[in-house]
Parts: C-alpha cells; sequence; structure tokens
C-alpha cells in the first residue's frame, strides 16, 4: 500500500511536472497574458484591403480586454505590415512566430501572399486564423492549423451570384466576367456547380486586372444576349464595364460581386449615376456598409479611432471584416479553457460554429471545412441609396478530397 | 576619352589591402556564424537577400559591365524558380542539377531574347524587355497545366542526398555557398577577356568594333549570362521558399532589382551585391513603419540621385579618398 501511494504520489508529480512543463512550452502565454501576431496590408496600393481590417480586429480584441479578457489573461497584439506581398507576409509571420513567440496568428487581406506561409504554418503548428484574405488555396486541401474565408471563400462569391441572378431576377443565361487570375479561376470553379443546379448557362469572359478597353469582351458577352451581367472583378476592370454597358445602352441587370465594391462613391464618380439604373452589389455583412445592422460596429470604430473617422473615406469599406476572425479567435480560447495550449484552440477552431452578428452567414468550420462563410445579400444601388434585398444566397461549393 | 558615367568606376585589377581583407575576413566570419545567434526570421531576411545578391549580378552583367539596359530581370528570375522547382518535381531531379537547369532554361530564353531585343537601343531596348517581362508573368500566370497559372506552385523542399531542407537556417549555408559561388563567377567573368568585351562594347561599340571584337555577340552573350545568374536566383529561391506566385514577378520587383543595382553604383560587382543589401535592409527595416515608409523610400532615392548618382559604393570610396588626401 505504502509502495503503491509513493508510486501514485511520485505519478502524480511527474505529471505535473510534465504538464507545466508544456505549459511552459506553449509560446506566448503568461499567467496575465496571451500574444498574438495580426498583420496585414498597411501600406501600398493594396492598403484598402487591410488597413482598417487591422484597426477592426484590434479594437475588438481591445474591447474584449476592457470586459475582463479571456479566463482572466489579456490579449496582448503586435501587428506587422504584409503589404499584400508574398516575400513581406512570409517575413512578417516568422517574425511574429519567431522573434515575437506569439501563441497564435490573426492577419492577411491578400489570398496570393497568404498561401506562400502556408508551409511554414504547417510545419510550426501555429494556429492561424486569416484575417479578410479568403485564401483558398492555403484552405484547401485542410490543414489542422489554417482557417480563414471569415468575409467569404472566393470559391463562394461567384455561385452565390448565380444563385440570385436565376432565383432573384429569373435569369437563365449569364455573362460571367472574371480574372484570369486566383480569384477568377476559384469564383469560376465555384460558380459552375450553382449554375449547373440553377440551369443556368454561364457565358464566360476572362479579362486582366489590369485591362485598360473592355470594349472587346463586353461585346462578345453581349452578343450572347444574356438575362444579366456578373462581374466577378476587382473594382477598375468593373467601372469600366459598367460605364461601357451604359454606353451601349445594356439595360439588363449588372450585379457586382463583393471584390469590386470598395468604394461605391468611387464607382458613381466614375461611371455616373445613369449607369446604375438596373444595378446590384453583393455584401458579404448583414447589411450595407454603415447600415443599422451594422450600427454597433460602425460606433465601435468612432470611439476607437475618432482621427481616422473623422477623414473622408473612413472607415473603409472593408473594416467590419476584420471583426468575425477576432470574434472566432477570441471564441476559440475561451472554449480551449484556462490553461489553453495551441493543440486546445485548434480542436476548439474545427468544432467552431457561431453567428458573428455582421457577417450574412454563420462562421462554419468542420473536419474537412476551413472556410467560415459561403453566404451573401445583395443590395440594390441607384447611386444614391442602397436597398438590401431579402434573402442569403448561399454557394453549393464544398471542398471534396481529389 | 568616354563621356559614358560608367568609366570612371570600371573594374581593374587591384591588390586587396590589408584593412580590406580584414573587414572581408571579419564578413566571412559574421555571415558564417550568424545562424548560431539569432531567429529563423533574420536568416530567412538573409537567405532573401542573397539571393537579391545574385539577382543584381545578373541583371549587373548586362547594365553594369556591358551597358544594355533590360526590365526583364524578374522575368527570367521566375523562369528559374519555374524551372528548378518544376525539375525537381517532375523527374526528382537532385536539387544542385535542378538550380542548374533553372539556369540553364533562363540563360537560352535570355539568349534568344537578347539576340531579337538587342537589336534595339536605349528607350526602345527598355521597352522590348518590358514587354517580354510583362508577357512572362502573363505565361507564369496561365500556362496552368505547367505553373499551376494563378493559384501558385507549390515548391517541394530542396534535398542534398538525405538532408531535406525543411527550414531557413538549414538552407541558409547553401543559400550562402551558392551567392559567393556566382560572386566569384561574376568577378571572373568580369576579368576575363568576354569581360574586357563586356566593357568596351558598353565604352564606345565603335572603339570596340575597331578592335575586332564582335559587338552583337558579345551583347547577346552577355544577355544570356545576365539571365542564366537571374535563373540561378530564382533556383536558390527554391532552397528556403516553398511557394511562388505569379504575381511576386512582375514590375515591382523588376523595378526593385533595377533600384538595387543603380543605387548600389552602376559598373561595379561591389556595388550591385552592396545595393542588394542595403535596399533590401531598409524595405524591410521600413516595414516597421508604415505610414511612412513610401515617403522614407522616395526621400532615400532622391538623396541618391543627387548626393551619389554613380552609386553608394562610389559615393563611400570617394568620402574615404577625400579622408585619405586631407589627412
Amino acid at each position: 500500500m505504502k509502495t503503491n501511494g509513493i508510486v501514485r504520489g511520485l505519478t502524480l508529480a511527474g505529471g505535473l511536472l510534465m504538464s507545466l512543463a508544456a505549459g511552459a512550452q506553449e509560446p506566448g502565454i503568461t499567467d496575465k497574458t496571451i500574444k498574438i501576431g495580426i498583420f496585414g496590408p498597411l501600406s501600398g496600393q493594396n492598403m484598402a484591403y487591410g488597413f482598417d481590417v487591422v484597426n477592426a480586429a484590434k479594437m475588438y480584441y481591445d474591447k474584449v480586454n476592457k470586459d475582463g479578457g479571456i479566463h482572466g489573461r489579456k490579449i496582448e497584439y503586435v501587428v506587422e505590415d504584409d503589404r499584400c506581398n508574398a516575400n513581406d507576409l512570409v517575413a512578417a509571420v516568422k517574425k511574429l512566430v519567431e522573434q515575437e513567440n506569439v501563441f497564435m496568428l490573426n492577419g492577411g487581406s491578400c489570398s496570393a501572399a497568404v498561401v506562400a506561409a502556408k508551409d511554414y504554418i504547417v510545419r510550426n503548428k501555429v494556429p492561424y486564423l486569416m484575417l479578410n484574405a479568403s485564401g483558398d488555396g492555403a484552405l484547401f486541401p485542410p490543414t489542422d492549423y489554417i482557417f480563414g474565408a471569415f468575409s467569404i471563400s472566393q470559391y463562394a462569391v461567384g455561385g452565390a451570384m448565380v444563385e440570385f441572378a436565376a432565383k432573384s431576377l429569373g435569369a437563365k443565361t449569364v455573362a460571367y466576367i472574371n480574372h484570369d487570375d486566383a480569384y477568377g479561376a476559384w469564383n469560376l470553379e465555384g460558380s459552375k456547380k450553382d449554375a449547373e443546379v440553377n440551369g443556368v448557362k454561364l457565358v464566360v469572359e476572362s479579362v486582366n486586372p489590369t485591362i485598360n478597353d473592355v470594349t472587346a469582351p463586353f461585346l462578345k458577352l453581349r452578343a450572347a444576349n444574356p438575362d444579366a451581367i456578373l462581374l466577378v472583378t476587382y473594382a477598375r476592370p468593373a467601372a469600366l464595364l459598367i460605364k461601357k454597358a451604359a454606353e451601349l445602352g445594356f439595360n439588363k441587370p449588372i450585379i457586382l460581386s463583393v471584390t469590386g465594391t470598395a468604394s461605391l462613391n468611387q464607382l458613381v464618380g466614375n461611371v455616373g449615376k445613369d449607369a446604375l439604373k438596373n444595378f446590384y452589389t453583393q455584401e458579404v455583412m448583414i447589411d450595407s456598409p454603415g447600415g443599422d445592422k451594422l450600427k454597433p460596429i460602425y460606433d465601435m470604430y468612432k470611439a476607437a479611432y475618432p482621427d481616422l473617422a473623422a477623414k473622408p473615406d473612413h472607415p473603409q469599406t472593408y473594416m467590419p471584416y476584420g471583426i468575425p476572425p477576432a470574434m472566432s479567435l477570441v471564441k476559440a480560447l475561451q472554449d480551449a479553457g484556462p490553461n489553453p495550449t495551441r493543440e486546445k484552440v485548434l480542436a476548439a477552431l474545427k468544432a467552431q460554429d457561431f453567428d458573428s452578428g455582421v457577417m450574412a452567414g454563420r462562421m462554419q468550420f468542420g473536419p474537412q471545412q476551413r472556410a467560415a462563410n459561403r453566404s451573401t445579400i445583395f443590395i440594390k444601388y441607384d447611386g444614391t441609396t442602397m436597398a438590401p434585398l431579402p434573402g442569403v444566397f448561399t454557394s453549393r461549393w464544398t471542398y471534396e478530397a481529389k | 576619352m568616354s563621356s559614358s558615367p560608367l568609366a570612371s568606376v570600371a573594374p581593374g585589377k587591384r591588390a586587396l589591402t590589408g584593412p580590406a581583407i580584414a573587414g572581408l575576413a571579419v564578413v566571412a566570419l559574421v555571415a558564417m556564424a550568424l545562424p548560431a545567434f539569432t531567429t529563423g526570421y533574420v536568416i530567412y531576411i538573409a537567405n532573401l537577400l542573397l539571393v537579391f545578391v545574385v539577382l543584381c549580378l545578373g541583371l549587373h552583367i548586362v547594365i553594369g559591365e556591358t551597358g544594355q539596359f533590360s526590365m526583364a530581370h524578374a522575368a527570367f528570375y521566375g523562369i528559374g524558380i519555374y524551372a528548378s522547382a518544376l525539375a525537381n518535381r517532375a523527374v526528382d531531379l537532385p536539387y544542385p542539377f535542378a538550380m542548374l537547369f533553372g539556369a540553364l532554361v533562363a540563360g537560352v530564353v535570355g539568349l534568344f531574347i537578347g539576340a531579337l531585343a538587342l537589336r534595339m537601343r536605349d528607350i526602345y531596348l527598355a521597352l522590348a524587355t518590358f514587354a517580354f517581362g510583362e508577357a512572362m508573368q502573363w505565361v507564369f500566370a496561365n500556362w496552368d497545366s505547367v505553373t499551376n497559372g494563378p493559384n501558385g506552385l507549390r515548391i517541394s523542399p530542396a534535398r542534398f542526398g538525405p538532408l531535406e531542407i525543411l527550414s531557413d537556417k538549414q538552407a541558409y549555408p547553401f543559400v550562402l555557398f551558392f551567392c559567393l559561388l556566382m560572386i566569384g563567377v561574376t568577378v571572373a567573368i568580369s576579368r576575363s577577356r568576354l569581360g574586357r568585351s563586356f566593357r568596351a562594347v558598353r565604352e564606345s561599340e565603335v572603339a570596340a568594333m575597331a578592335m575586332g571584337i564582335d559587338v552583337r555577340r558579345t551583347r547577346v552573350v552577355a544577355f544570356g549570362l545576365s539571365a542564366a545568374i537571374a535563373g540561378f536566383a530564382g533556383g536558390m529561391f527554391g532552397l528556403f521558399q516553398t511557394f511562388i506566385h505569379p504575381d511576386s514577378l512582375g514590375f515591382q520587383t523588376t523595378i526593385l532589382v533595377l533600384t538595387m543595382v543603380v543605387v548600389g553604383g552602376l559598373g561595379s560587382i561591389a556595388g550591385a551585391i552592396g545595393g542588394a543589401i542595403v535596399f533590401g535592409l531598409i524595405s524591410e527595416v521600413l516595414r516597421q513603419a508604415p505610414q511612412y515608409q513610401e515617403i522614407i523610400y522616395g526621400a532615400i532615392l532622391i538623396l541618391f540621385m543627387m548626393y551619389a548618382p554613380r552609386g553608394l559604393f562610389a559615393f563611400i570610396g570617394d568620402r574615404i579618398r577625400e579622408a585619405r588626401h586631407g589627412r
């Protein structure tokens, strides 16, 4: 009995020591803080995609800290600029992991750049939640460490548009303009499934994001006599196409993807209100930017960044996108319990399913699901008024191992 | 006398002085010992800088040595990355051979493009090489079956015998070795008969012809060699980076490398090396000041153009000479 007691005691002590050692090995965690690394494009020509998204995530973490933190620990964040560039993003990630010793990562607004860090993150087993990058190339095939598409998976953008065109506008033939890049390829792949299910004929024209004259692709699409045109492009080609449609008297519905809606004010300035008579924009949030349902987020921004909020065009359109990934990170840490480890957080993430109150769809992960959101709403926009239309439109695309 | 701004910085066969040898020895020791006292992040930056050094050496051959203009080096670099990665993946070619294959493919393409483009001069040559660079980026982004197109290409970890390179620290000795090797190759080229032909063409094509140099062939060879070195830099990139996307091989990279070579000092190997390191480091350091980095970067370039138009190293050399004469 006595021997058994000693053995038990030693086992317990050994177990305690091992758990202490394991705890000590967990980087970025102290009794009072959890250190996370945030990164996004804070400079350069693509900063509009990430600058205020990073600010939104920061203000959410600040709010969590103000409310008492997570199981008594405050979130400490370190921010790096990734310039939307693969080499810089990898440098930022390595700096945060190896020099700053963060517990987990929350960053990235540019898909191509984000994918460059995939192998490093997986090898080092760091939990990584993207900001607003769709990052499908890093999400699929799924790994145990990378989670994203909190705004929307690029695979789902075009699919949800096809769904809307078919169900709300009764379109049978849809002209579909995408980019000849990663976004374009992912969008089209997702759209084909929804087109097939809805009996929609897709007429596809792929254009370069830097295109200057859209006359030829537009005329080719118009020749197919489509019921609607879907613009799955960035803002610049979209503006050129909308303008061209107006010049050539095209009066059927034009639906612009969320990737092209960076600044609707600028769009009106570029194309004029007359070009927006039969125009719809896709939105991944529950309401139009600045709408009633998103007011608490905008109020939070004004309180957190009064100087920025006073500037024109701030907050930037994508600002609220920074909230759901931050919520997901906080929720995973809470679910991981008072002694969080990277493995516990990853397990919590895989089972996560919550309504952010910001995005159109629920934030859902699963055993093979690494893209949180696949749903969008649509807004009728005439150049002055934004009128959200009823219904949430969800792409059917799901990952299937090849 | 030549009016070329490069004339005064043409390399000569000067013996290294004691302090220079001591300085080089210190640099070499620090470079070799770097992984022992720093993080993988710093080593990643060091690897990236060493790759840019080789890329700049490639551009130096064509611009600095031969006096021709090229805006195609991001493309040759990309060809090297894709060719070495694909050769390694498709036929399991050992990585050093895959790197050589990448350099060879880039060199052959460079010879071909050089033969066509070098019929032109000045702005027309710049535009032709720029157009080639843009076309290659389009090829990288659209040749799906080979390059995996816009999804980018995953590069398999390099292997050297039983050693699989899975971290920046593991890659660093190889990257450093290949960088030193390419510096040696560039110095050897520069000091060879071929190198003298390059500089003769640079200073005066008429005089070079009068000396019996086949100017056209020399220019094409310079272009091919330059492309091969840039392609080799691409192979080095695959030693520590596991993904390449066409977006990384566009105009921005071209301008970055051009800036490194010009600001480092046209016509000087040390200038190309120094430009790559100094501007690579400045770029990384400025990432800490996102709000101001573009202003600071622009200001640095303007100051260089105003006060050191022949490049950083010529400027430092002048100041050292002035100080010596002052004594």
